[in-house]
């Protein structure tokens, strides 16, 4: 049995609780003894905004949070991403090689969940049909893509239909979508369209990031949608 | 609001860029790829960012080079450090020359030079046609290889109405064989061609300048006098670094093989004036700056706007700048340092497509995240700072903090973030939203159509370049009648992964070409090389060579190709072995 932190990020831990039982449920199944660290923040908000010296000192309480642990599940592509591509660069010289080292402990869920040995053991079933997008971040840095969808199709019964155009961001991009909203919608509507095209009314993504956003706009121009993120349908297809 | 906001708001009411834009860029995004694919070798790009990495390192030195090259060739040599001294370098190297025929220059737009000289008294047209419709329109271009991509053909008919060429519908083959009439008839007196340059080279002096309508082929052979503008970072070092950056260019721009008309020129001919202006206008200060220096390895070739999505749902004006899109956004800020594009960082989603798509390798949303931490050093609002500061306090101290100070920003309620204004109609994510079971049920789809895997290069290079000149456009045959007005020619060599064909010295000669009625290149089966970086040999020395990739075309209005702008409409290719031809 290993022993693994699960870390909630502050976002989920406001926006879907439920999502970091959900992680932990499907952890547990795996037979993983799990502890959860709730709430903290990568830094990442800031970092994209330019405010370096803030996401250290907040990525610096994440990193004193997950002190102890060997292994700590992000379920969160875009975190993740942060924590090992961009938090070492905040310190210089033999401290930032240390963060680095801290921060190679750091895996995202899906990918966490792909590799694990007890994986191909899970009794996973849900009928119905899904559609899968990716973070650009969970996409382009941390290459996690195929291992989730390799996940979706190892559910019985659950019918997973590919994106037209899975590469294109959903328009987020953290403070981008408060300064700049309504390129950021325009964004988010081309993948809503997207969506809708494959014929199906839920979408997964190992990003709430990108699923909160796309969840807001499909409310707000009447599109029916569900959002869910991998943890959530991992954990319904084991029930 | 940032100025990019406003912009983008007003393109998106007035109708959303996207409608016009996300269905041509989809498809040039996939055929890009699939040209790569198969019109250059496995490590194009590899080879493309070494030559540009190179040259960006070697500024100084190849600059050097290049100079005694041109003093070698009789080209005139001419450094700019500013914008308002390649003006100066321009206007008097124009003299009393009034007619002047402008092709598309980013480094032109850049410094401002048609209005300039237009001011001055000169009679200045652009005669590309993506450029003469944006010049009517007065916004500037939206896009920097396709000026005119922001509009759809029935306000180009509009524009051209109201420029007094009426054409009577809105087939984008009538409207651009309009403007090719319009260009067409200003070269029959012109005094002087202002082109750009995509690469200079320092070994032999060659100015190489890529172009499908072939009005480029007519500004450097129609007048007396030739000027080349560019950015000083645009030199490589030699044929071989050259043709590397032409392997990928076209491929990332336009999903061309090649253009129609790659030219490497030489020395001027006799009684005719040639002359490089070099310009510096801030990039030696983006030189001297590591975290930003690797951006001069670009070669503008659009494949980052082409990709961006934050480009297609703005639309290339919103910018406000000559550069648009994600090199837009970096490169802007850096030029003008008088703070008038520090918004258009943050006018990225930081996807990072650009940075996968960039054929030289540049990082480009690294180097937005760099910009921003910039401009929160040196400018930025009060207001954000002070944001940031306690946000920073209540995430970097014990948790706890954190879940108040979250619930004061109001994720959940959807309540003002402190500082930064939030539209009015920017939707706010609900909190565990509520699961329905039959959601899962799925309903009709459309089928994606599935996508033709590119093929790979024959072995048999001749039967290629067969193939692959015909769907370029040319017209391949064994042997060809002599018929009146061809010029006929032999080609150098030939290039089989882009159905391309070399002309050298006298064949070259662009004058005759573009008067012919048709052109017919005799290729020797023997010359016939895999793709473009081997043609290396076949350009030794340093005379005026040419390259023709199926005859001239445009496809500035909505990307449709329209075929046969200026010069011969036809291009025959006769394959035989050499001594049957002799």
């Amino acid at each position: 049995m290993a022993k693994v932190a699960l870390f909630v990020p502050c976002y989920m831990a406001a926006l879907r609780p439920d999502d970091g039982g959900h992680a932990r449920r499907v952890l547990e199944r795996l037979g993983d003894e799990v502890q959860t660290i709730l709430g903290p923040c990568c830094g990442q908000p800031a970092f994209n905004s330019g405010y370096r010296s803030e996401a250290k000192s907040v990525g610096r309480a994440l990193l004193r949070a997950a002190r102890g642990h060997e292994t700590i599940v992000v379920p969160s592509g875009s975190c993740a991403s942060m924590v090992k591509h961009y938090l070492p660069g905040l310190w210089a010289g033999p401290r930032g090689a240390s963060i680095e080292h801290m921060s190679e402990r750091f895996v995202e869920f899906g990918a966490y969940v792909a590799a694990h040995p007890n994986v191909a053991a899970l009794p996973l079933r849900l009928p119905g049909a899904v559609t899968y997008h990716d973070s650009c971040h969970g996409r382009r840095e941390l290459g996690l893509t195929e291992g989730a969808v390799g996940l979706l199709e190892q559910v019985e019964g659950l019918d997973v239909r590919r994106l037209a155009y899975e590469d294109e961001c959903c328009g987020f991009g953290g403070t981008f979508t408060v300064k700049e909203p309504e390129v950021s919608v325009a964004m988010a509507r081309a993948k809503l369209e997207d969506v809708a095209s494959r014929g199906v009314r839920v979408l997964v993504s190992g990003d709430l990031s990108c699923l909160a956003h796309l969840e807001a706009t499909a409310r707000a121009t009447d599109q029916s949608l569900e959002t869910w993120t991998l943890a959530e349908l991992l954990d319904r297809a084991l029930a | 609001m940032s100025p990019f906001r406003a912009r983008a708001r007003a393109e998106i009411e007035a109708g959303p860029p996207a409608a016009t834009l996300s269905p041509i860029l989809r498809k040039l995004v996939a055929d890009s790829r699939d040209q790569l694919a198969t019109a250059s070798p496995s490590d194009a790009r590899a080879r493309a960012q070494a030559a540009r990495a190179y040259a960006v390192d070697h500024l100084d030195e190849l600059q050097e080079q290049l100079k005694e090259s041109c003093a070698r060739q009789g080209i005139g040599y001419h450094r700019a450090a500013t914008a308002e001294e390649a003006v100066a370098l321009v206007t008097q190297l124009l003299g009393d020359a009034r007619r002047i025929a402008k092709s598309k220059s980013m480094v032109a737009e850049e410094v401002g030079l048609t209005h300039a000289l237009r001011v001055r008294g000169k009679e200045v047209l652009e005669t590309d046609i993506g450029e003469y419709i944006v010049d009517i329109e007065g916004r500037g271009p939206s896009h920097i290889t396709a000026p005119a991509l922001h509009l759809n053909r029935a306000r180009i008919r509009e524009l051209l109405a109201g420029a007094g060429e009426d054409v009577p519908d809105d087939d984008p083959v009538r409207l651009s064989r309009a403007v090719r009439d319009v260009v067409a008839e200003f070269f029959g007196e012109v005094d002087a061609g202002i082109t750009g340059a995509n690469v200079v080279i320092a070994d032999s002096g060659r100015i190489v300048i890529v172009e499908n309508e072939g009005n480029v082929s007519l500004g450097v052979s129609r007048p007396r006098l030739h000027i080349a503008i560019t950015g000083m970072e645009k030199v490589v070092a030699d044929e071989e670094a050259a043709l590397a950056v032409l392997q990928v260019l076209a491929p990332s721009a336009t999903a061309q093989p090649l253009t129609a008309y790659t030219h490497f020129l030489g020395a001027p001919e006799e009684g005719r004036e040639r002359h490089l202006v070099v310009v510096d206008n801030g990039r030696s200060e983006i030189l001297a700056d590591e975290r930003y220096r690797d951006v001069l390895r670009c070669i503008r070739c659009g494949a980052c706007m082409n990709a961006c999505p934050v480009y297609t749902a703005a639309g290339g004006l919103s910018y406000g700048s000559p550069y648009m899109g994600p090199i837009g956004a970096v490169v802007s800020p850096l030029l003008w340092r008088d703070g008038r594009h520090a918004d258009l960082p943050s006018a990225s989603s930081l996807c990072g497509r650009c940075s996968e798509v960039c054929p030289v390798g540049i990082p480009l949303h690294r180097m937005l995240l760099d910009l921003r931490a910039g401009e929160a050093e040196n400018g930025g609002s009060r207001v954000e700072k002070v944001a940031w500061k306690s946000w920073a306090a209540a995430f970097g101290g014990r948790q706890g903090r954190a879940a108040s100070w979250l619930a004061r920003l109001g994720l959940r309620a959807g309540e003002r973030l402190p500082g930064v204004p939030i539209s009015g109609s920017r939707p706010v994510p609900a909190a565990n939203p509520p699961r329905d079971p039959a959601m899962l049920v799925p309903l009709d789809s459309i089928e994606p159509e599935p996508e033709p895997a590119a093929e790979p290069l024959p072995d048999d290079v001749v039967a290629a370049f067969r193939e692959r000149a015909s769907v370029v456009g040319a017209v391949v045959v064994d042997e060809a009648e002599r018929e009146d007005g061809d010029r006929r020619v032999r080609a150098t060599a030939a290039v089989a992964s882009t159905g391309s064909v070399l002309l050298t010295g006298e064949a070259a000669a662009r004058g005759a070409l573009m008067d012919a009625r048709r052109i017919v290149v005799e290729v020797d089966e023997a010359s016939v090389v895999r793709f473009p970086q081997e043609l290396g040999p076949a350009l030794a020395g340093d005379g005026d060579a040419l390259i023709l990739t199926g005859a001239s075309r445009t496809a500035d209005i909505e990307k449709q190709i329209v075929r046969g702008i200026h010069g011969p409409e036809a291009l025959v290719v006769v394959v035989g072995s050499g001594t049957a031809q002799a």
